[in-house]
This record gives C-alpha cells, sequence and structure tokens, in this order.
C-alpha cells in the first residue's frame, strides 16, 4: 500500500470542518437530536418510575445507552453523509481529479466521525448530568473500548452504506440519516437482550454492538466487565469491517467505470 | 518530449461507444484543442485523462509514465478546470481555494492564493460563499483552482464558458502568458471556434468517438475551402446569377443581396469575370473559410 499524504487527508477534513462550521443542519444533526434523545427517554423512564414500573430498568442504563448509540451513529453519519455532501455540490470530480486517494478519503472521513464523536459525547454527556445526574463517566476505563467498538461498528456500516451511494446515487440518500437506526431493534440499546422477543435476539447475537451494550448494563449493575463478550464484538466487527471495506471498494471501482463526475 | 501521449483509448458503455480507440499526444508547451460535436466524446476523454472515469482499454501516459502506475504523482503536476465544474457551495472561496491549497501541498498559500486571485480578479470574492456567486465568477474561481500546484500540464474544458468576453480574453491573455513562462502544455475543449484558433497549436477533432481529423486550426479551416462570397447589387443581378448557375455555385438570394458559396481559389476569377460583364455592386463581403465552418460541415456529416 502507498504512504498515506496526511496533508491531503487534512484537506478533506478541513473541507466538512468548514461545512460544519457554516452549516445549521450539520451543528443540529450534532447536538439537537441527541440533545432531544436524552431529554424524551429520560423523562418517559422517570414517569414510568413513578408510576413504579421502571424497576427494571434504569434511568442510567437508558441515557448511557443513548449516549454510545450515538457513538456507533456519528461514526455511520460522517461517512455517509460527508460523501452525499460532496455529491450535492459535484465535488466528487474535483477531489478525485487531484491527487487525493480513496484510502486518504476514507480515513479523513473516519478521522471525521471520531472528532464530531468527542463533541457529541462531551455535549451529550453534559446533559445527561446536568438533567438526570447521569454520569456516563461512571462506567470507567469500560467506556474506552466501548466507544471504540461502536465507532468501529459505525464506521463499517457507514463504508457500507456509502458503497450504496457510490452504486445508486441521491436516490437512497435517506439511508444517511435512517439507516444506522435499523440497527437499534437488534443492538439491546435501552433493554436487556433477554427481554427481547427470539427472534430479534437471534439477529441480535450477529451484531457487535449488541455485546457492547449488555457490556455497558453489566457493568452499571455488577461492575464486572464481560470480557468474552468484548472479545465477540470485537471479533465480529473485524469481520464486518473488512466485508463493508471491500464492498464500498468495489462500489468506488465500479463507479470509476460509469464515471465519479456523473454520480448524482 | 510529448507530455501526454494517449493510445487506443477506447471507453464502452455497454452497446454504446462513446470513445473509439483514440490516440493522440500533447508535446511541451505545446497547447491543444479537443473539438468536436456533441457526444463526440471530448468529455469522456477529458474524464479518462483525469482517472473520473476508467478506460475500457487502451493506455495514456503522462511525462512518459503510465497513468494507471503513477496516478498520484501524475495528478499531483497537472489539474483540471471546467466552465461547468462546482465546489462546495456553503464554504467561503477561500475556504474552498484553502482546501485545495492543502490538497496539492502548495507553499506559501496564502501569498499563492492571493496573487492567483488578483490576476483573475476575484480578490472581493474571497470572503463570498460559492453558492452567491454568479455562474462566470464561479468559472473564474475554478481556474484559480487549476492554477494552485503550478501545473505542467492543465486540462480545460471550456474554460471560458459564461465569461463576459473582456474576462475571457484576459483569461487566455493569462494562460498564453503561462504557457510562455512555464512551458505548460494544454488540452483545451471549446465551442468558441475563435478562441480555438486563437489559442491552439494544433486540433485534435473528434467525431462519434473517433479521431476524425488532427491538424493546425487553419489546416482544419482550408479542409473546406467553401467561402462566402457577398455582394449588393446595383446593377446585373440577373447575369449575376447566371454567372453562379454556370460555374455551379450554390447561392442565396434576398432583394438586391446575394450570397455565393464558392471555393476559395475561385473568388478571384470570379470577380474578374462579372467585372467584364459590366457587373456593378456597392458593397462586397468575404467570408473565408474557418474552423466554425468545418466543425459546421463536420457536424452536419458535409466533410
Amino acid at each position: 500500500m502507498k504512504p498515506i499524504a496526511w496533508h491531503r487527508v487534512w484537506a478533506v477534513v478541513l473541507r466538512h470542518l468548514y461545512n460544519f462550521y457554516h452549516s445549521w443542519d450539520r451543528i443540529v444533526d450534532a447536538f439537537y437530536w441527541p440533545s432531544l434523545d436524552i431529554i424524551i427517554w429520560g423523562l418517559t423512564i422517570s414517569a414510568l418510575t413513578k408510576q413504579g414500573q421502571g424497576a427494571i430498568i434504569q434511568i442510567s442504563m437508558v441515557v448511557s445507552g443513548i449516549i454510545l448509540w450515538y457513538v456507533l451513529w456519528r461514526g455511520q453519519y460522517e461517512i455517509t453523509v460527508n460523501l452525499l455532501e460532496e455529491l450535492w455540490s459535484e465535488n466528487l470530480g474535483n477531489l478525485f481529479s487531484s491527487p487525493l486517494t480513496l484510502p486518504e478519503w476514507t480515513i479523513a472521513l473516519c478521522a471525521l466521525g471520531f472528532l464530531k464523536l468527542i463533541l457529541t459525547i462531551a455535549f451529550t454527556a453534559l446533559v445527561a448530568y446536568f438533567l438526570y445526574a447521569v454520569n456516563i463517566f461512571h462506567l470507567g476505563f469500560a467506556l474506552i473500548p466501548f466507544i471504540v467498538g461502536l465507532l468501529i461498528m459505525g464506521w463499517g456500516f457507514g463504508l457500507f452504506i456509502a458503497g450504496l451511494f457510490l452504486r445508486f446515487g441521491t436516490n437512497i440518500q435517506t439511508l444517511a440519516w435512517a439507516g444506522g437506526f435499523a440497527l437499534m431493534p437488534f443492538s439491546a440499546t435501552y433493554y436487556p437482550l433477554d427481554s427481547l422477543p427470539n427472534w430479534v435476539q437471534a439477529v441480535a447475537h450477529f451484531l457487535p454492538s449488541s455485546y457492547i451494550f449488555e457490556g455497558m448494563r453489566s457493568v452499571l449493575l455488577t461492575g464486572s466487565f464481560q470480557t468474552d463478550m468484548m472479545i465477540k464484538s470485537y471479533l465480529l466487527n473485524a469481520v464486518f469491517l473488512m466485508l463493508a471495506l471491500a464492498f464500498f471498494i468495489r462500489s468506488f471501482r465500479l463507479a470509476r467505470i460509469n464515471g465519479l463526475a456523473h454520480l448524482k | 518530449m510529448d507530455v501526454l501521449t494517449v493510445k487506443n483509448l477506447h471507453k464502452q458503455f455497454g452497446t454504446f461507444t462513446a470513445v473509439n480507440n483514440v490516440s493522440f499526444s500533447i508535446g511541451e508547451g505545446e497547447i491543444v484543442g479537443l473539438l468536436g460535436p456533441n457526444g463526440a466524446g471530448k468529455t469522456t476523454t477529458i474524464q479518462m485523462l483525469l482517472s473520473l472515469m476508467s478506460p475500457t482499454s487502451g493506455s495514456i501516459a503522462f511525462f512518459g509514465k503510465s497513468f494507471f502506475s503513477h496516478h498520484e504523482e501524475i495528478l499531483q503536476r497537472i489539474n483540471t478546470s471546467s466552465g461547468y465544474a462546482r465546489l462546495p457551495w456553503r464554504l467561503t472561496v477561500w475556504e474552498n481555494l484553502n482546501v485545495y491549497a492543502y490538497m496539492y501541498k502548495v507553499a506559501n498559500r496564502k501569498e499563492k492564493i492571493y496573487s492567483l486571485s488578483d490576476r483573475f480578479e476575484v480578490l472581493d470574492l474571497l470572503p463570498k460563499k460559492f453558492q452567491d456567486l454568479s455562474a462566470g465568477q464561479m468559472t473564474r474561481i475554478l481556474l484559480v483552482k487549476a492554477f494552485l500546484n503550478d501545473p505542467e500540464v492543465l486540462l480545460l474544458d471550456e474554460p471560458t464558458a459564461s465569461l463576459d468576453p473582456d474576462i475571457a480574453e484576459k483569461i487566455r491573455n493569462f494562460i498564453l502568458e503561462e504557457r510562455s513562462r512555464r512551458n505548460m502544455s494544454m488540452l483545451i475543449t471549446s465551442h468558441n471556434m475563435s478562441e480555438v484558433e486563437e489559442m491552439c497549436d494544433r486540433v485534435v477533432f473528434l467525431n462519434h468517438g473517433k479521431v476524425f481529423a488532427v491538424d493546425t486550426p487553419a489546416g482544419l479551416a482550408h479542409r473546406n475551402d467553401k467561402a462566402e462570397l457577398s455582394l449588393m447589387i446595383k446593377d446585373g443581378l440577373k447575369r449575376l446569377v447566371k454567372s453562379a448557375i454556370r460555374d455551379n455555385f450554390s447561392y442565396v438570394e434576398k432583394n438586391r443581396f446575394i450570397t455565393i458559396t464558392i471555393p476559395e481559389s475561385k473568388i478571384a476569377p470570379f470577380l474578374l469575370d462579372i467585372g467584364k460583364q459590366g457587373i456593378e455592386y456597392d458593397e462586397i463581403e468575404i467570408t473565408r473559410p474557418s474552423l466554425e465552418n468545418f466543425f459546421l460541415s463536420v457536424s452536419k456529416g458535409a466533410v
């Protein structure tokens, strides 16, 4: 593999940071929706607890689940929406008639996911703390493998959806926002896995995220970190990321056959 | 030495052949026009030269190196601009240019952006968002982008489309200066035939995806030697029409005006002949064969 030219990676990151600064849409996506989710779910669980139905579900679990969910979503979203930004602004031709390579572009999009994830987590963690006194950092060092695992899964899913965009263009652009949420019911984000229907559990066993959310609950409830769950999650993540990368690279080659500048 | 060599370039979309075994080259410091009617394969060829589209077969070499194996190195040394391309519309002009200056690792980024913006008379546009520019302003910004890395080969697709004539002339002059100063080579597509005649050393004429002709602009113009002789007749219109019919020249007659399509070499003898016949005319205009005539003839299938 050829060496990465980091100045080109920075150029792509800078292009999207400029866009973030100028775009209310992107700012709302980064801060408003995650905060709204925390407020709505927090209030719902508070109400259930007051009615005596909240014994099983603790508010800290749901709120922590929301914050961690946005890790996965952010990783996926930055890859897919930033590809859409290039398609909307007809910039793909400018980018790939420059010396920028596909690995450099991909690294830049993943890096953006990481950078904005820090912003989103910091903001939502503050919202959760001030509204419900939930401190996500009570998860301690376990938070690091949880975040890394979910971010990798988000990147993998983002690359898969980006591969679809390279094949079908903006006709399916709604997947950039909605695609990630398709994984949510199967990820045991808010509820323990064994409380879900059997068929949902069957699907969940193939998703790296379900092991992470189960692991998070284990830390919150018992204080124990389930290493075996993390290993399963990371192994699945490795397989899915490789498959997603292969699909993305293949889609890019196909797009180049038809012409990158024609992609809309 | 050739800076660009294209050999047997072929692009197939299903059963449609967009580019059919196209071969040509560009020498150092040479400006070559890529002309042809709509659908001739010009844009497809340029996109393959920029790696935005992969060819079905054939080879492309810049600076004697294969484009497929020296992709990044070559793209660092060339650049492109199109009259129809766009940049991210929410970013300011400065931000867009700064991004591409980083992309090409331009030394002294700020100075370079300011000096080029000054040359293209867009300094006042730097703080504006790209979406707020007119089509002509966007074209000029894309030209600034194209010169950021001091390209050795520049691929321009309709570079002066949507520009005012005075700005278009300034840009043509700038491009010609850059060629003289840095021996820059260029491949240019344009529908402005006078621009091609002014700028290009050679023209590669495509038609239906194939190379139809390669020649100098003047050489192509003279492949179609038909000129147009327009006269406002004072006396002897009927005799003039008879002479045109006699010599098998087609003509269009309206009131006292007549336009005769005539081989350039026969204009002088024809005028001498009508003079001998005592045919009198007040005005005369001769339109010599031009690249535009050649273009139109090929488009109509007359050549």
